[in-house]
């Protein structure tokens, strides 16, 4: 059994350990505040959520491929056949042009492929921006 | 961008549902997975055609339930062992804990859900202090339902933009984390003190 005094004692403990948790977190709660809003001004002034604002209705009602402005996009982490996708390229388009030998085209990242040829996945990259956009500029004329 | 998101995104490209399934799961038990952002990218993927949108929903919610049950189990089977193993079981502190998780086990669970890597300590926690399992099933399953639901949505929503908006995502969850351990403290002091001004008569 507790000595006299010893239970609410502990409760006492317990409720300014809780006391102080909730300081603590109020805290953090109002930092991650400041930068959550801060980050909101930053794609406010950078246009984003206005052009999304904007662009989700007919988005949502029209979906094709990216076009050849909109190559910047791709990224080392991207596979090939996700970019032969989302531009609408005939499969086998990069591997031609970028000489691909790799049995695993297209379910294969661009910067794992880079990798393996030791080359800058920057670099390479840059060869498939370049790539698509000369596909869709020919095909756009 | 998290470093760890571009590797992972590239094996949901290559594996695409299967990977998708292990990384949530992985996530769901204890990995430190971005798993959130993740989903914003798959949501993003959907609305370019790449993915289903309500089968990577279907996948994700079976496995984060899947692994927040793994959670639930491991410390509900060897739970009790570790705790009288560390001698927990003769500390007052952790009695109380035991206690209040276990009067506020509900809402506890589901809101937890929205708390990223909270959700897994809530997991363990459940089955340590031994939380009915359909109490903490049934919970579990409507916050697994509503977060990749709202993280899949904005990322299709989003669209082809949604890693400028990853930041923002992220400190959006990171708040809702913090907002959801204020809650549960405010509750759990508001508790304490009410049994401190009325103890119960014995």
């Amino acid at each position: 059994m507790d000595a006299p005094g010893t239970e609410p004692n502990n409760n006492g403990h317990a409720r300014r350990y809780v006391q102080y948790a909730i300081v603590a977190f109020a805290i953090i709660l109002g930092v991650l505040f400041v930068f959550l809003v801060r980050e909101y001004l930053i794609l406010r002034r950078a246009q984003l959520i206005t052009d999304r604002e904007s662009s989700i209705t007919a988005a949502l009602q029209h979906k094709g491929p990216l076009t050849a402005a909109d190559a910047s996009v791709i990224r080392p982490w991207m596979t090939f056949d996700y970019v032969n996708r989302l531009f609408g390229l005939p499969p086998d388009y990069l591997k031609t042009q970028l000489m691909i030998t790799n049995t695993r085209y297209p379910q294969l990242s661009i910067g794992g492929y880079a990798n393996s040829q030791h080359v800058s996945q920057t670099i390479f990259v840059g060869q498939v921006v370049s790539a698509v956009q000369n596909y869709l500029t020919v095909q756009a004329q | 961008m998290d470093p760890l998101l571009g590797p992972l995104l590239s094996f949901v490209l290559v594996y695409k549902y299967v990977a998708l399934f292990a990384i949530v799961y992985s996530g769901a038990i204890i990995v430190p997975w971005p798993a959130n952002l993740m989903l914003l990218a798959v949501g993003a993927f959907a609305s370019q055609g790449y993915f289903s949108f309500w089968f990577s929903l279907t996948v994700a919610v079976v496995a984060n339930t899947l692994g927040d049950l793994t959670d639930y189990a491991i410390t509900r089977r060897w739970g009790e062992f570790v705790i009288r193993k560390l001698h927990l079981d003769k500390e007052k502190f952790f009695l109380n804990l035991k206690e209040e998780l276990r009067t506020d086990a509900a809402i506890t669970v589901f809101v937890t859900r929205f708390a990223g890597s909270l959700s897994s300590i809530t997991n363990f926690l459940a089955g340590l202090v031994e939380v009915p399992f359909w109490t903490f099933f049934w919970c579990d399953l409507a916050g697994n339902v509503i977060e990749p639901f709202v993280a899949l949505s904005l990322g299709y929503l989003v669209g082809d933009y949604w890693s400028s908006f990853s930041t923002f995502f992220s400190l959006l969850a990171a708040t809702a984390a913090v907002s959801i351990l204020l809650f549960i403290s405010a509750r759990m002091y508001r508790r304490m003190v009410q049994k401190y001004e009325h103890p119960p008569v014995r």
